[in-house]
């Protein structure tokens, strides 16, 4: 099983330390940040596969953060993860390239699926598995 | 040379390993494509019917409402668009581009409307009235219509205002202290939902109201007293009666009384009364529901109803009709003593009284009274023993009873449907309405009889499927082409052999509807249930038995034609009183409905069918929802093709059917077979499932001769059809297993089978997903094998969701045996189904054949 580069970005480092102590077990490398631009900032020295983002947080918000990730690296998937914002805010989530958007709290195997399913959107992106699908 | 041939052996097994895993990531991420797809999808249509059902104009709703289910629906249609497009290799982004389209007119009606929430924080009922839904909640809007609209007493008062809620939770920070109190929640466990509820609880109970809440809400009470004083002059302290009224996706919840009222508060505990009623909105069971449903605490509220409390000698609830038999005339009336909570609570046995239209007792039953609840002097309830000389006596005299009937016939005429009423008599005589709701009685989709069997009229329909409830009389027209449908007399009621958005045209001039074969979920049913348009679908016999000119009753609550006029039933005709109708806030979802609900792509077949020709998110959701059939199904072809990754299967049927092994599915490595034989599988699911498929039942029936007319019918098919969907006529079925895991996909003719499901020990992560689209044949025996499939899943207790010509089911968290047994089950409906299609030759197959399935009978002869 690949391990999965994951960032964590929430300004509640309770929610940050408990989700990352929830996901440790499985084969994730994990990190995080307590706000957008930490986790810009983050960017500059390692790549991720995916990252959690919630979105309402005070300064640089989740949809903006997200934006500034899809311009850094259009490849990360960004699963947008929310308690108490809009669903208008999932929607302006998604037409800004968020893999899906999510309300926490939320069960932590699903939450793990949809981390291996952005992972893998990931992957299909880079351009694998298209030699399948094509003729021969 | 020896050590060459090694090194290319290990190259080509690491190819095919590099390929295999390859694959797998591709099959994965493609269905998990597919399942957001397919879980959009029924959010979507479940957002649909609700707009439909608030367009009837018989609920209340505000500009919350509209511009949360219209959100909803854009997010949903949004997301189908961008799963298609992922799941598509990005074929459709010009999609992206149509929903935006829609999605920009929505916004501009939306906009238009001003948020004109009032700045008070205070509203008396005597401005309340039902479009304030938003401001004050359902309950307390439709306390003031009663008041203000039907012309009913109900006690003095005054509503805090849903923006008190707003700004005590936001001004004091309540807000961001529960949103972060309710992450610790574990979803995964119980326990935590209920100490973090009642931490949320304790918080709200002990924060401070901000002071000019505090001051508006004790000023409004000093305006009460004072008026009240004006009319009564009893000296007692003034008590009032406080009653949640929450806004809010939580209808159900409200209706289950599920939040806090409190009856008899003195003046100095209604703050903290409010608190209380506000905390109500965190219960365990409250924030459950909200999690399930994704509903946001943005979207909630509560209002609070601060009414001058009646200190009621009787009190009851009232229904103006029987609900278990809307045909009785007569309304009910349950009473006792003293205050209403036991009326409700079943602690005592009420007084009930049956009477007629005029207010004439039909009927009563007087229980033994022992106790009643009444008003502690110092505020509360208490249970008093009731005075030996009133024990046998009825609760109401004549002339209250004859005042409660007349309330509740002037309630039903204003909502326009029959009412489940609250009320209480005061000592001077005097009746209030306490709260006035529809009596619920047809379900969509459902058709459990409320009315009785009318043994004095010829039934000419027995059993049909209710689309939209209600009652419509007639003589009948039978429509067999657009002309019929031009000339359609006004006031006759339609019959018709198919629904079809054609009879559009003509559903506003009908009384009622009634088809032969028809769809809950069509557009055609959609409509109807707009217009508030009697319609009954799968008749069966209308068309046969109903000659045009016949006069007909058409009793839609419980699926029943009768012929002639029934009196009895002929109240139920739409009165045309709504009161939500043409206020500003309906006027608005009207439109933003414009661009959501109506349905043009009817035909999948037709060159229209494209991305382009989307006028509605409705449009889309049924274009990405077909498409994405065809998509799963390329994948497969592409799959099966190439060597090293899949393993046909031998059998003792023909069944092309290719395995691929993710890891564990398979006894032993078996990289370099071509063929692998069943008794190598080791997946624990694929294992149950083909059980089902190899059944002996389905040996010898494998080519059966087929009706001629059927068979005619799947060759026009097959020339019809875009060649993008119809790639070969042939069975191709494929799987992808790994030890507890399986996605089935399998297509036999036309019809496209996908089945996913995960199968371990753990009972929570287990589950399994089935969807079906029909395929040869006309829409007819399509929609009819679909119908089938669906009764099949729905008796295997599966949750089943049934669009066009496609059936989405699930079964989940179930044990491990019993999802075996479903697989098995499974299995054995795969290889029915291909039987199925020739058979399908007239209504009656369709309970025959789903009947002889679940009676384990397999051979169609």
């Amino acid at each position: 099983m690949k391990i999965i580069r994951l960032l964590l970005v929430d300004d509640e480092e309770d929610f940050r330390t408990t989700l990352a102590a929830r996901l440790k077990r499985r084969n994730l490398d994990i990190s995080d940040a307590g706000s957008g631009e930490d986790a810009l900032e983050l960017l500059k020295q390692k790549s991720f596969d995916v990252a959690i983002v919630d979105i309402k947080m005070p300064g640089m918000d989740g949809i903006e953060t997200l934006r500034h990730i899809k311009k850094i690296d259009p490849l990360m998937e960004v699963i947008l993860l929310t308690g108490h914002a809009s669903i208008e805010a999932g929607i302006e989530g998604i037409k800004s390239g968020a893999y899906d958007y999510i309300i926490k709290p939320c069960n932590i195997d699903a939450l793990l699926d949809k981390i291996e399913d952005a992972h893998r959107r990931r992957f299909i992106e880079e351009g694998h598995g298209k030699e399948l699908t094509q003729d021969k | 040379m020896f050590e060459k041939l090694k090194l290319f052996k290990r190259k080509k097994q690491d190819d095919r390993t590099y390929a295999r895993d390859n694959l797998s990531d591709l099959f994965r991420f493609k269905y998990s494509c597919f399942k957001m797809l397919l879980d959009s999808n029924a959010e979507f249509l479940k957002v649909i019917s609700d707009i439909e059902e608030k367009l009837q104009g018989q609920q209340v709703f505000g500009m919350s409402y509209v511009r949360s289910r219209s959100a909803k629906a854009v997010f949903h249609a949004l997301r189908m668009v961008k799963n298609l497009d992922d799941l598509s290799g990005h074929r459709y982004s010009s999609l992206f581009e149509t929903f935006e389209k829609i999605n920009s007119n929505i916004n501009e009606i939306i906009k238009k409307k001003k948020e004109d929430l009032p700045s008070e924080n205070i509203l008396p009922y005597s401005v309340i009235t039902a479009e304030m839904a938003d401001w004050v909640g359902g309950k307390n809007a439709n306390l003031g219509e009663v008041l203000n609209k039907a012309g009913l007493p109900i006690p003095n008062g005054f509503a805090v205002a849903i923006r008190a809620f707003k700004s005590f939770m936001l001004k004091t920070g309540l807000f961001d202290q529960v949103s972060k109190k309710k992450m610790e929640i574990d979803p995964d466990n119980p326990e935590t939902l209920i100490t973090i509820s009642e931490d949320i609880r304790k918080l709200i109970i002990s924060t401070k109201l901000p002071p000019e809440l505090e001051e508006a809400i004790m000023l409004a009470y000093a305006n009460l007293v004072e008026s009240a004083a004006a009319i009564n002059t009893s000296g007692s302290s003034f008590m009032v009666s406080m009653r949640s009224s929450a806004i809010g996706e939580d209808g159900e919840l409200s209706a289950a009384g599920q939040y806090l009222s409190k009856l008899n508060v003195p003046k100095e505990q209604i703050i903290s009364a409010y608190k209380e009623i506000a905390a109500s909105l965190y219960t365990p069971h409250a924030i459950s529901y909200r999690l399930n449903k994704g509903i946001r605490d943005e979207d909630i509220g509560m209002s609070v109803g601060c009414l001058q409390m009646v200190e009621s000698v009787a009190s009851g609830v009232m229904y103006s009709r029987n609900p278990l038999n809307l045909l009785e005339k007569n309304i009910i009336i349950t009473a006792v003593l003293g205050l209403g909570p036991y009326a409700v609570s079943g602690v005592i046995t009420p007084d009930s009284y049956i009477v007629d239209r005029d207010g004439q007792i039909v009927s009563a039953e007087i229980s033994q009274k022992t106790v009643k609840l009444v008003c502690k002097p110092d505020g509360g309830l208490m249970e008093v023993l009731v005075a030996d000389d009133f024990r046998h006596k009825p609760c109401l005299l004549p002339e209250h009873i004859r005042i409660l009937a007349e309330y509740a016939q002037k309630l039903e005429n204003h909502y326009g449907c029959s009412q489940d009423i609250e009320w209480a008599l005061d000592a001077k005589g005097n009746i209030s309405i306490l709260q006035s709701r529809p009596l619920r009685a047809e379900q969509f989709g459902k058709t459990i009889p409320i009315t009785p069997v009318l043994t004095a009229y010829p039934l000419l329909i027995e059993k049909g499927m209710t689309v939209s409830g209600g009652v419509g009389i007639g003589p009948a027209f039978l429509v067999a082409s657009d002309d019929d449908l031009l000339n359609f007399p006004e006031g006759s009621v339609l019959i018709a052999r198919h629904s079809s958005p054609k009879l559009v045209m003509a559903m506003k001039k009908a009384k009622a509807i009634v088809t032969d074969i028809g769809n809950i979920a069509g557009h055609m049913a959609s409509l109807a249930r707009e217009f508030a348009v009697p319609t009954i679908v799968n008749a069966n016999v209308a068309t046969t038995t109903i000659p045009s000119g016949m006069e007909i009753t058409v009793d839609a609550y419980s699926g029943r034609v009768y012929q002639g006029r029934v009196t009895e039933l002929e109240s139920f005709q739409n009165t045309g009183q709504f009161p939500m109708k043409n206020t500003p806030v309906y006027n608005i979802l009207r439109e933003v409905s414009d661009w959501v609900v109506p349905l043009n792509l009817m035909d999948a077949r037709s060159p229209n069918f494209t991305p382009a020709s989307c006028k509605s998110l409705h449009d889309i959701s049924r274009l990405v929802h077909e498409f994405s059939y065809s998509e799963m199904f390329q994948l497969s072809d592409f799959v099966s093709d190439r060597k090293g990754i899949a393993f046909k299967l031998k059998c003792a049927i023909p069944l092309d059917l290719y395995v691929i092994d993710l890891g564990g599915g398979l006894t032993e490595n078996n990289q370099d077979f071509k063929d692998i034989h069943p008794d190598k599988i080791a997946s624990v699911p694929f294992k149950a499932l083909l059980n089902g498929i190899l059944h002996e039942d389905f040996h010898q029936t494998q080519l059966r001769p087929i009706e001629f007319k059927g068979f005619m019918s799947v060759m026009r098919e097959q020339m019809l059809s875009p060649p993008s969907v119809v790639e070969r006529f042939g069975d191709r079925s494929y799987a992808l297993i790994s030890d507890k895991y399986l996605n089935f996909s399998s297509r036999v003719g036309y019809h496209y089978s996908i089945l996913d499901t995960y199968c371990s020990q753990t009972v929570n992560m287990n589950y399994i997903t089935f969807s079906f689209k029909g395929g040869a044949a006309d829409d007819t025996r399509k929609n009819r094998r679909v119908r089938a499939i669906a009764l099949i899943l729905q008796a295997s207790d599966f949750a089943v969701e049934v669009t066009g010509d496609k059936v989405d089911a699930r079964y989940q968290k179930h044990e491990k045996t019993l999802i075996e047994q479903k697989l098995d089950m499974l299995g054995r409906l795969l290889q029915f189904t291909r039987q199925m299609d020739m058979l399908m030759t007239n209504e009656a197959s369709v309970d025959a054949l789903s009947k002889n399935f679940l009676a384990g009978k397999y051979n169609l002869e």
